[in-house]
């Protein structure tokens, strides 16, 4: 599918643009949040600021050069191609958020095992042995590891609650 | 130290194969799992470490600490994930080894060169125990600012294309590192309002996010993690695999030597730790390499380095905590602790007053480390599949696993969260070559930098000029931008060269 790969031509230099914007986002923050501070809590963070900011600046007179020569375009197209995988890589994200937003109610057996269903599902796993195979596997292996042998603080939900009953 | 107590202690630790078994087991689990810490495994066992005899307590927490560094480039070679930072300059050759279907070769590389890298200088160490120790003596905070930064520097030119990009995300994370409360006044800075970034950027989370996650991210575009031409390879693949890499292992003997010693001498400065020694190991092997351009596409080189001075660092680490009192990492914290229990001081005494464990300490790990070959080996055939499950599950698997992981450290569901958001990021640097291996690097040591920084210039009351008051530390200033210089200086050759050929070819 050629639309699906960058074209060839001119180079997508807006995907090259996010982490200095990013940076220098942070940068921003950063300073803004220690203007108020004794010099030994700021020194630091304005050393490596400024020399941040510096370097941003020579990347984009560099991607400037680039622009001005119609080498390159605004385009970010390596972020987002294949365009077929995109919508799986923002569905993994999202279902990772409702992940962790769930965990303090159904506890990390339940959440997980439900997580790995709908995470195989979107990947495009369609036999229904392998998908509960796989999500009880996973999701028994981490209530063995985490909460079983090394006590961890997870919170927990219906099945922890169950099986502590039965094993008390 | 006689030969009759080295011999001694050698044969009372071979005694204690039931202690030092089950701690390279669990050691070898938890450094491939990124998330887990051989120092929060050990406060996780403190108790039982407490409550056993001091030598079968140190017997396994040194198994256990060694066969972590071992087994972090497990994944760092299967699926560009390092179990720990040290193995983050693993994956540059490690990984496209994989992908060539040569994953078996490149772990069996990773193992014989972590062992006898291991071995080497820990019988060094054995040896100039009192030399060595001096040497963390020698560099003041003066000195470790342009340590630090001479690190990063090297990541940012060896690890991505662009120096520029490499050198930008190095920053960028040396400036997360920042966020925190500061050493001096706990002031917070750039908290965003979060309670849970008072103590700084947790590792963990900060690794799962920028590898595992941002990996599994990128590795759902292909069907396998293997390229196709590498498939057949990595699907046939037999105990031949294993013998060819002991025979490239043993044929490059002398480049596992001496980037172990690489190791053992930026394992003794406090701080510095086995992120900087395998990536300046890394370095070092392709400057003077014959084909430094074949660097990056998976040549045996380039795993035995950063391995080799990844654990050629355990050893060194002990060193100033032995001889000096002082801790060179957290691990070796962690042991500081389970020996004052047991009511032993640290120091130059120790060595008169209780040499057996003293010394008996890098005789623990030299055994270990002999253990550890023959448990691991066997194993890289049977690890080496996991690259033939298809990423339809692996991705999911690995991002979920994880996210659960990146608890573990601190026990915070936002650090769950700040993985994920880490992982964005990562995605991002991935994809627009600004290696995440710089980000990382930064966010390790941008605490240590403050902590050098701030002694320096309270120590001259502000004067930034304290920077360039030691010659040992302009020296290393020169080297520093000797080595930013460098890549610069080969690409106008390279470009020179093209054009003379050029010139030469049309008259």
């Amino acid at each position: 599918m050629p639309s699906n790969r960058p074209s060839p031509g001119k180079a997508p230099l807006g995907a090259d643009l996010v982490i200095p914007a990013l940076a220098l986002g942070f940068a921003a923050y950063f300073f803004f949040s220690i203007a108020d501070l004794v010099w030994e809590a700021k020194a630091n963070g304005v050393l490596i600021g400024v020399i941040l900011l510096a370097l941003i600046a020579v990347q984009l007179a560099r991607l400037g050069i680039r622009f001005a020569r119609g080498e390159g375009d605004l385009r970010a197209d390596p972020l987002w191609l294949p365009r077929d995988v995109l919508w799986k890589r923002i569905g993994m994200v999202a279902l990772t958020v409702v992940f962790i937003a769930a965990l303090p109610w159904l506890g990390l057996t339940l959440t997980l095992l439900l997580a790995m269903l709908a995470a195989l599902r979107l990947m495009g796993v369609r036999k229904l042995s392998n998908l509960l195979w796989v999500s009880s596997g996973v999701a028994a292996a981490a209530y063995l590891l985490f909460i079983a042998t090394l006590e961890s603080t997870f919170p927990h939900g219906p099945i922890e609650r169950l099986l502590a009953a039965l094993f008390a | 130290m006689t030969w009759d107590l080295l011999l001694g202690l050698f044969a009372a630790q071979f005694g204690l194969w039931w202690v030092i078994l089950p701690g390279i087991l669990l050691g070898i689990v938890v450094g491939i799992l990124p998330g887990f810490s051989p120092q929060n495994t050990l406060i996780m066992l403190l108790p039982l470490t407490l409550a056993v005899p001091v030598e079968q307590a140190f017997a396994f927490m040194v198994a256990l600490y060694c066969a972590n560094h071992l087994s972090g480039g497990v994944p760092a070679i299967l699926v560009r994930i390092p179990g720990s930072g040290g193995a983050a300059a693993t994956t540059l050759d490690g990984y496209p080894m994989t992908q060539k279907g040569q994953g078996q070769q490149a772990l069996v590389l990773s193992f014989v060169a972590s062992v006898f890298g291991g071995l080497i200088t820990t019988l060094a160490t054995l040896a100039l125990l009192p030399w060595l120790s001096q040497i963390g003596l020698v560099l003041r905070s003066v000195e470790m600012v342009v340590v630090m930064l001479f690190g990063l520097t090297l990541i940012a030119v060896i690890a991505a294309k662009d120096t520029l990009k490499g050198l930008i995300a190095g920053f960028f994370g040396l400036l997360i590192g920042v966020i925190g409360t500061d050493h001096i006044y706990n002031a917070p800075r750039a908290t965003f309002g979060f309670l849970e970034l008072y103590d700084g950027v947790p590792i963990v989370a900060a690794l799962i996010g920028l590898f595992a996650v941002s990996e599994a991210l990128v590795m759902i575009e292909e069907k396998l993690i293997v390229a196709a031409e590498g498939r057949e390879r990595a699907m046939r693949s037999n105990w031949s695999e294993t013998l060819e890499g002991l025979r490239i292992s043993l044929q490059k003997w002398w480049h596992i030597v001496w980037t172990a010693f690489v190791g053992l001498l930026i394992g003794i400065v406090p701080g510095a730790g086995a992120s900087i020694a395998a990536f300046v190991a890394y370095q070092q092997s392709r400057m003077w390499s014959k084909h430094p351009e074949l660097y990056g596409t998976g040549v045996p080189e380039g795993v035995i380095a950063p391995e080799s001075a990844n654990n050629g660092v355990t050893s060194g680490t002990l060193v100033p905590m032995m001889a000096l009192g002082v801790p060179g990492g957290t691990t070796s914290a962690v042991m500081m602790i389970v020996l004052q229990y047991h009511g032993m001081v640290m120091g130059p005494q120790l060595f008169t007053s209780n040499p057996a464990l003293a010394y008996g300490v890098f005789v623990s790990m030299a055994v270990a480390y002999i253990f550890m070959i023959f448990t691991i080996l066997p194993l890289a055939r049977y690890m080496s599949r996991i690259v033939l499950i298809e990423t339809t599950y692996l991705a999911p698997i690995i991002i979920l696993v994880t996210i659960v992981a990146a608890f573990s450290e601190r026990q915070y569901l936002f650090d769950m969260g700040l993985a994920l958001v880490f992982g964005v990021i990562g995605y991002i640097a991935h994809k627009t070559n600004y290696h995440v291996t710089a980000i990382l690097i930064g966010i390790i040591l941008g605490p240590l930098f403050e902590r050098y920084l701030v002694r320096a210039l309270r120590i001259s009351e502000g004067d930034l000029m304290v920077l360039f008051s030691s010659p040992l530390g302009n020296t290393l200033w020169a080297l520093l931008a000797l080595s930013l210089a460098l890549p610069f200086l080969r690409t106008w050759r390279q470009k020179k060269a093209l054009a003379a050929e050029r010139f030469g070819g049309e008259s």
